[in-house]
This record gives C-alpha cells, sequence and structure tokens, in this order.
C-alpha cells in the first residue's frame, strides 16, 4: 500500500497506527489489509463510495469493530492485546455518530456529564460547569435543560460533539456527522468542526462533504473495495488524482 | 402534546352538554331506542317494591306516552323517506319551533324512562335483597338466589377475595424485582475486556435465564403450584417436624405466593428483555465509545430506558396475574376461586357462585386496568415535561 511516508512526521510518533487491519462480516470482507498513520493535530478525512469500508476502519479505532487480524496502535499502545484496559483508551478518544445516539433518558447537561462523572469522578458541579462551556462553544448552552427529543437534528450532533469533548479526548473521530442532517443545517455542525481543526484538535472524519474534505483537512484518504486505493494532500486529490478509482469518483468536483 | 392529553377532561365535558342542549336531528333516531327500552321495562311484571304498583294510572300514562314518542319518530321516518334530500329544508320537522319542542320531548322521554329504571331495576335489586335476607334456605329465583350466597358467605367470599388481591399485588410486586435481577443474568455476553472467571459467570447466568425462562414457561402453572407446594412439603418433612407443624410454617398461602412469582417472574423476564432489546444500539455504542464499561453503559443508559419501553407490557402481569391465581386452588390456596367452589358445594348452586366470582374478577381486572393505565400515563407525561421545563422555546420544529 501506498503508506505515507513524510519525512518531517517522522520524529514526531503517530497518535494512531493501524497496520494490516482485516475486517470481515461473514463472507463479505470489509477491510483488506490496511494501513493508515494519523499524526498529532492532523484532520483525516475518508472518503469513498457506500460499502468500501470507510466507517468500518473509523469504527476500528475505538473497537467498536473488533479486528479480524491486524492491529491499531493508539498512542504507543496496542488496542487490540489482550492486556490493553479498552474502556480507559475509549476515554481518550471521541465519536460522534451519524444517527447522532445521544442518551434519550436525560436532559442535553446530563448527555454531557454522564461520563465525566462516571468515569473521571470528576465533581458533579465541575463537570456541569465544563459541559456548560462545551455548550456553549457549539452554541447550546441556552438548551442545557432540554429534552433531547425536542432538538433538531443539527443541534442533537452540536451536542454529541460537545458530550464527546468533555471527556477531554485526544483525537475525535467522525463517522458522517451531516448524513443525517437536511442541507440547510449541515453548516451549523460543519462550522464546529472547522473551529475545533482550527484548534488543533487530531481528526478523522469520515465525509461525503467534499468541500469540507477539500478546505479543513490535511490529508484526504480515498477507500475503495475495503482498501485505501490512494491519499495525500486535499489539493493535489481533489486535482490530479492519480488512481483510476479517484478519478471516477471525484469527477463530479473536478470539474468545479 | 401532553398539554392535549391532560386538557381532554373539560372539553369533553362542554362537548356533552352542547349536544345535549343543542337541537339536532339526532334527537329522534336516540330517543325512539330510549322509549322502547322503557317500554320493554314497563312491560316486566313489577318487583314487590315498585312503586308506580301504587300508582297503577301514572304508569299506563307515561307508557302511551311513549309509544306516542315511538309514532312521532316513525311519522319523521316516513317524511325522510318520501322527501329524502329536500328533508332538510322543506319538513316540517326541522322547523325551529319543532326541533325545539323536540328537544323539550325527548327530555321527557329520557326522565320517564328513568323513573321506570328506578321502579324496575332498583327497586327489583332491593325486592330481591328484602327476599334473601328473610329466605331461611336459598330461593329458587336467580337474582334472589345469588344475592342469598352472597349474604351468607361474605365472610367465605372476603377471605377469598382478598387472597387473590393480596397473591396478585404481592406476587406481581415481588416478581418485577426478581425479573430485574434475572433479566440482568439473561443479557450478559461477554465483553472483550472480561477475564476468562467473569466471562464464565456470564456464560452460566446467561444460560441459568433462559433455562429457567423455558421451563417455567413452558409447564402449567397448576402443575408449577402443586411441585412447589408438595415439593417444599417433602424437605420440611426431612427435618423433624410434624406435618401440623410444618403446615403452619408452610401454608397453602405460601406456597402460592411463591409460585405466582417464580412464574411471573419467569414471564417479566422476557417481558423486559423485549424492552431492553428494542432499544437502539447506537445508545450503547454511544455510551462504550465515551469509556463507559458495559455494565456502566447498560446501567445508565439502556436500562432505564428498557424498562420504560417495557412498563405497559409489565403492568399487564398484575391483572394477568388476578386471574391466574385462581389455578392455586388446586393446592387449596384459599383464594376467591377456592371460596367460590366452597360456596357453590355447600348451597348446591355452582353455577350462581361462579356467576358472582366472574363479576368480582371483572371488576377487579378492570380496576387495576385502569389504575396501571393512569399510572403509565403519569410516567409519559413526566417524561414530556421534562422537555417543556425549559425556559428556552424549544419546540421551534414541532410549530
Amino acid at each position: 500500500m501506498s503508506q505515507m511516508s513524510n519525512g518531517t512526521a517522522a520524529a514526531v510518533e503517530p497518535m494512531v497506527r493501524i497496520e494490516g487491519l482485516r475486517k470481515s462480516f461473514g463472507d463479505l470482507a470489509v477491510l483488506n489489509d490496511v494501513n493508515l498513520d494519523v499524526m498529532p493535530g492532523e484532520v483525516v478525512t475518508i472518503i469513498g463510495a457506500s460499502g468500501s469500508g470507510k466507517s468500518t476502519l473509523l469504527r476500528c479505532i475505538n473497537l467498536l469493530e473488533t479486528p479480524d487480524a491486524g492491529s491499531v496502535w493508539f498512542q504507543g499502545k496496542d488496542l487490540t492485546s489482550d492486556h490493553v484496559d479498552v474502556n480507559r483508551l475509549r476515554e481518550d478518544i471521541g465519536m460522534v455518530f451519524q444517527g447522532f445516539n445521544l442518551f434519550n433518558n436525560m436532559d442535553v447537561l446530563d448527555n454531557c456529564t454522564l461520563a465525566p462523572v462516571t468515569l473521571k469522578k470528576s465533581d458533579k458541579r465541575e463537570a456541569e460547569r465544563v459541559a456548560l462551556g462545551h455548550l456553549e462553544s457549539v452554541g447550546l448552552a441556552d438548551f442545557a435543560h432540554a429534552s433531547v427529543q425536542t432538538l433538531s437534528g443539527g443541534q442533537k450532533q452540536r451536542v454529541a460533539i460537545a458530550r464527546a469533548l468533555c471527556m477531554s479526548p485526544k483525537i475525535m473521530l467522525f463517522d458522517e456527522p451531516t448524513s443525517a442532517l437536511d442541507p440547510e443545517i449541515v453548516g451549523e455542525v460543519l462550522e464546529v468542526m472547522r473551529r475545533l481543526a482550527g484548534e488543533g484538535m487530531t481528526m478523522v472524519v469520515v465525509t461525503h462533504e467534499m468541500a469540507f474534505a477539500r478546505t479543513v483537512s490535511d490529508r484526504v484518504v480515498f477507500m475503495d473495495k475495503g482498501v485505501i486505493a490512494e491519499q495525500g494532500d486535499p489539493e493535489r486529490m481533489f486535482t490530479a488524482p492519480e488512481h483510476p478509482r479517484t478519478r471516477e469518483f471525484l469527477s463530479r468536483y473536478l470539474e468545479g | 402534546m401532553g398539554s392535549n392529553q391532560s386538557g381532554a377532561g373539560a372539553p369533553r365535558i362542554a362537548r356533552i352538554s352542547a349536544f345535549i342542549t343543542g337541537d339536532h336531528r339526532y334527537v329522534l333516531l336516540g330517543t325512539s331506542a330510549i322509549a322502547a327500552v322503557g317500554m320493554f321495562l314497563s312491560s316486566l311484571s313489577r318487583p314487590a317494591l315498585s312503586f308506580l304498583a301504587r300508582a297503577y294510572v301514572v304508569e299506563v300514562v307515561m307508557y302511551y306516552l311513549l309509544a306516542a314518542w315511538l309514532a312521532v319518530a316513525a311519522v319523521a321516518l316516513a317524511f325522510k323517506l318520501v322527501q329524502r334530500d329536500a328533508y332538510a329544508t322543506a319538513s316540517p320537522f326541522v322547523r325551529p319551533a319543532v326541533a325545539r319542542a323536540l328537544r323539550y320531548g325527548s327530555y321527557a322521554v329520557c326522565a320517564i324512562v328513568a323513573v321506570l329504571v328506578v321502579d324496575r331495576v332498583a327497586m327489583g335489586l332491593a325486592s330481591a335483597w328484602q327476599v334473601a335476607v328473610a329466605a331461611p334456605s336459598r330461593p329458587e329465583p336467580m337474582l334472589e338466589s345469588m344475592l342469598f350466597l352472597l349474604i351468607k358467605s361474605r365472610d367465605i367470599f372476603f377471605t377469598g377475595f382478598k387472597t387473590t388481591v393480596a397473591l396478585a399485588v404481592f406476587g406481581t410486586a415481588i416478581a418485577f424485582f426478581l425479573a430485574l435481577l434475572l433479566v440482568f443474568l439473561r443479557i450478559q455476553v461477554p465483553d472483550r475486556s472480561d477475564n476468562d472467571f467473569v466471562r464464565f459467570c456470564k456464560i452460566v447466568g446467561s444460560g441459568f435465564a433462559r433455562v429457567y425462562s423455558t421451563v417455567v414457561r413452558g409447564t402449567p402453572m397448576m402443575v408449577q403450584a402443586m411441585i412447589v407446594f408438595f415439593g417444599v412439603f417433602k424437605l420440611f418433612k426431612l427435618t423433624d417436624l410434624t406435618t401440623t407443624q410444618i403446615n403452619s410454617i408452610w401454608t397453602t398461602f405460601a406456597a402460592g405466593l411463591v409460585t405466582i412469582v417464580l412464574n411471573s417472574t419467569a414471564y417479566m423476564m422476557e417481558v423486559l428483555r423485549g424492552g431492553i432489546e428494542s432499544v437502539d444500539a447506537g445508545q450503547a455504542e454511544a455510551a462504550r465509545s465515551l469509556g463507559l464499561s458495559q455494565w456502566q453503559a447498560m446501567r445508565k443508559v439502556v436500562f432505564p430506558q428498557g424498562v420504560k419501553y417495557a412498563i405497559p407490557a409489565l403492568s399487564n402481569e398484575l391483572v394477568i396475574n388476578i386471574k391466574d391465581s385462581s389455578v392455586l386452588s388446586v393446592i387449596g390456596t384459599f383464594d376467591l376461586m377456592f371460596a367460590t367452589t366452597t360456596v357453590g358445594g355447600t348451597y348446591y348452586a355452582n353455577f350462581d357462585a361462579a356467576l358472582i366470582t366472574s363479576v368480582v374478577y371483572l371488576c377487579l381486572t378492570m380496576f387495576a386496568s385502569w389504575l396501571l393505565g393512569r399510572f403509565a400515563k403519569r410516567l409519559d407525561v413526566r417524561a414530556v415535561k421534562l422537555g417543556s421545563t425549559s425556559c428556552q422555546p424549544i419546540n421551534v420544529e414541532e410549530e
């Protein structure tokens, strides 16, 4: 595979290193020997057709899917080894889902404080202060005591981002965060993500928002049939892709 | 949406009063049916306490008034059939004055029928009660016979009633908590972070719950009652207690309660499992992605939602237990069914006794359903209220 050998980043240890990852559901091989490094502070977007294994790759990073073979290293620890406390490591890996997955039995603030209070044993009041800060930053501090059912899709997704940030993660994984939203409110979520990227958060984003991939990310990864077909600088990927599948997939965007 | 439900009472009363005080074209159709009922009641023989017996002329007048009303209704129907679509404009029956007269006439009809209902039904019951109280042995007529049984055996019935209620209420309540425990075992799946011991415990626990549920739900409760009662009795026999002593400890009530609890636990566990499994998998995934353990995600996120989904079906179990406790009479638990067979046997009136009991069971189950319905509604309303307590206008989407 075209493993990225970046001379300047070689001194820094990658935040996430994926090696020889394989995953299949039944007879269907979804991931076929995938290798990927994510450097600290880097924003990586993963694009590709539906069923190309993007989401599965992302879900392997925090082991929501258990890989069949290969290993996932996070900050120098092999998540796939039996001796690693996965729950502890997941605290440092924030994740945002396509379907929001806010806890329906709690209000917005409790959604944000559940994990910090349960896992970091932080004081409830302190956790609420931190959570309100994050809700403020996504523009939803006024909704702290609203029940999640009353929020719009865009608001739900912004709460989901705030909830993940409350654990002060080292890296954020976004699994098609805007695919369930109607086009008018996609912008408010992308805006939050754009700002987060600007603040230096390490991010891996599976998305169909090509404009976002092109303008925000440091690297674009194109997946096809369970392998990384091509990856590289977003400008190059969107102007002069090398792989025929990438050219085909991006043809609409290349013209524009 | 919560406010609509809670405020449904007042508009309904307003609707009914508007229906009663308004002139409309259903007046003849509805009241002629009521008048027919009144004429039927009038044709029944008068009970001993009938007050209309002393005012024979009044009843005759009332009877013919009802007949006249039916005649008017028949004429109106004839007009309708002849005039068809023109009826609404051309018929004499739709003139305002006539319509108002018909409305007052309908009040009179309802009043007359009400008097007849009191005279025949209420006074009939009172007369039967008088007969039943005074009778030295069971009278033949059905109503008197049932009242006689009820009066003579009220203590037996009441004891049975209390036992049935106690069995159903305590049995369901205890079973609910046991089902909560058991469903925890049932839904355990080994997680990758578990060590071998935890893994083993989870597999054994889940397997136990599965086998328990299959066995209990696959055998009749009557048989379970016998196994529990006689089985534990045999165990007690191993000690040096006498039979009398054992019977005072291991009573038929205790055995009955244990049977109901064992049985209900299995069913409620399955209901809870259904509720928990209907919670979106994304809820648990989101909790796990934040670093919560399987147990924490289950306890804080999935379980509360699953139990809430299951509440309507769970409360139904109380109604089922009210009825199903009747099979416990096989081991001699003194419940309502046992009381019924006792009374029926004593007076050679099994049918009458069964009829009384069925009415009591029906009242009990209807009352329990009503109570549980209110309870479930209140839980839902509270959930909705939680959202609307925010001072912010958050229902933008709904508008």
